[in-house]
């Protein structure tokens, strides 16, 4: 049973934590929440169709289409999280004046979509094959029901942490935490395609398992934060912060892309007469 | 336009879909001539187990790990200082790549089966 919690644990962390923070930004971006379960709904049927063609997909690309997969997935969550970025900093700078509640609903929506996709596959895969085919479904469930658990109330807690802060810091925030995981799932996709072969890989640069060992539980909490890894090869830093990069270069053309509207009522009277 | 490529006479296009070909049989050959220097290692998993659980691999190089699941349930290839992670449908097989790395021991499991699905990577 503690196997299971460990493993559903493991996989719900990274998406628990990308969908909190969402769901804190879009309250800061006066969402309403309606756009939350199909968007949980999607990613669910995604993880679904994802586990049961997991041979087919596994068998593409010379045995290499879960790496192109994931790596793909990584990436595009990544460039989602730069767009957030752009839109929370347009809030940051002007808020209320400058929303974009569509574009918004469909960057959010897809980020927490592909989040679950890519986590919860390997849940159902596992749950289905050693609980329901292997016949041992009390305990598979129950701990996976625990670490499932013990991820949303993490989450929950993260949540309820960014809602004391005012909107904009929250949104600060938020951007903050977008940047950092959208840099350590950039760099995870680096190792799958060096995986895969895809990309020339190198002697790691460093190795800090003997400080933070990547199985410890502030290991996989770094691992899910900020994609910690104890050996990084060369193309993961720099996959790393080149996202990092991105990532505030979108935070500045946020900002950058209301600076009229920010500064000037008559902007923000024609605006608001429009909506 | 596909079919065009072949119309007699049209030896413009002709000579530049041969040189298409021919570059990528290069390519291919280029290719191969690679992958037949990568050495291959190969272990199973057989009951929730590795076959064999200690793999001896040269230091420097990268290498080509081909993993076999024998058993009917899908296993989680995973190692945290290899970084590898990969799923292994039941009755299926997986290829991974590894390394360059440097000497040293390389534990790897199987999430699904972290108890008993244990091994590691000797680098010498």
């Amino acid at each position: 049973m503690t196997s299971a919690v460990i493993i559903v644990l493991r996989e719900v962390l990274e998406a628990v934590l990308i969908i909190c923070m969402l769901l804190a930004s879009s309250r800061a971006l006066g969402l309403r929440f309606r756009w939350l379960p199909p968007a949980l709904l999607a990613g669910l049927a995604g993880a679904f169709i994802y586990a049961v063609f997991l041979e087919d997909i596994s068998q593409a690309f010379e045995g290499f289409g879960q790496e192109i997969v994931n790596a793909v997935l990584l990436l595009l969550i990544t460039l989602l999280l730069l767009a957030h970025n752009i839109l929370a900093m347009r809030e940051f700078k002007a808020p209320q004046i400058a929303r974009l509640p569509t574009l918004s609903l469909l960057i959010l929506s897809a980020t927490i979509a592909m989040a679950i996709v890519r986590e919860g596959s390997e849940i159902y895969l596992y749950v289905y094959s050693y609980g329901v085919v292997a016949g041992d479904i009390t305990s598979v469930l129950s701990g996976g029901a625990i670490g499932a658990g013990i991820g949303f109330s993490l989450g929950t807690f993260i949540y309820f942490g960014l809602r004391t802060l005012s909107a904009r810091h929250c949104l600060l925030f938020s951007c903050i935490m977008a940047l950092v995981i959208g840099a350590g799932m950039s760099s995870q996709a680096a190792l799958f395609l060096a995986q895969a072969d895809l990309l020339s890989a190198s002697e790691p640069l460093w190795d800090t398992s003997a400080l933070i060992a990547e199985s410890s539980l502030p290991g996989e909490l770094l691992q899910a934060v900020i994609g910690y890894e104890a050996s990084p090869i060369a193309t993961q830093v720099g996959m790393f912060a080149g996202a990092l990069m991105l990532s505030v270069a979108a935070m500045g053309i946020g900002i950058f892309s209301v600076r009229n509207l920010a500064s000037n009522p008559e902007a923000i009277r024609t605006q608001r007469s429009n909506e | 336009m596909a079919p065009s490529k072949h119309i007699p006479g049209n030896y413009g296009r002709k000579l530049k879909w041969r040189m298409r070909h021919l570059t990528a049989a290069a390519l291919c050959c280029v290719a191969m001539s690679a992958q037949a220097q990568t050495p291959v290692f190969e272990i199973e998993i057989r009951e929730h187990l590795f076959y064999p659980s200690e793999l001896k691999i040269p230091a420097g190089q990268k290498v080509k790990l081909i993993i076999h699941n024998r058993d009917a349930t899908p296993e989680e290839f995973e190692s945290y200082e290899l970084n590898r992670e990969k799923v292994i449908i039941g009755n299926t097989q997986g290829i991974v790549f590894i390394g360059p790395l440097k000497a040293g021991e390389y534990p790897f499991f199987g999430e699904f089966n972290p108890k008993t699905a244990q091994g590691k990577v000797i680098v010498e």
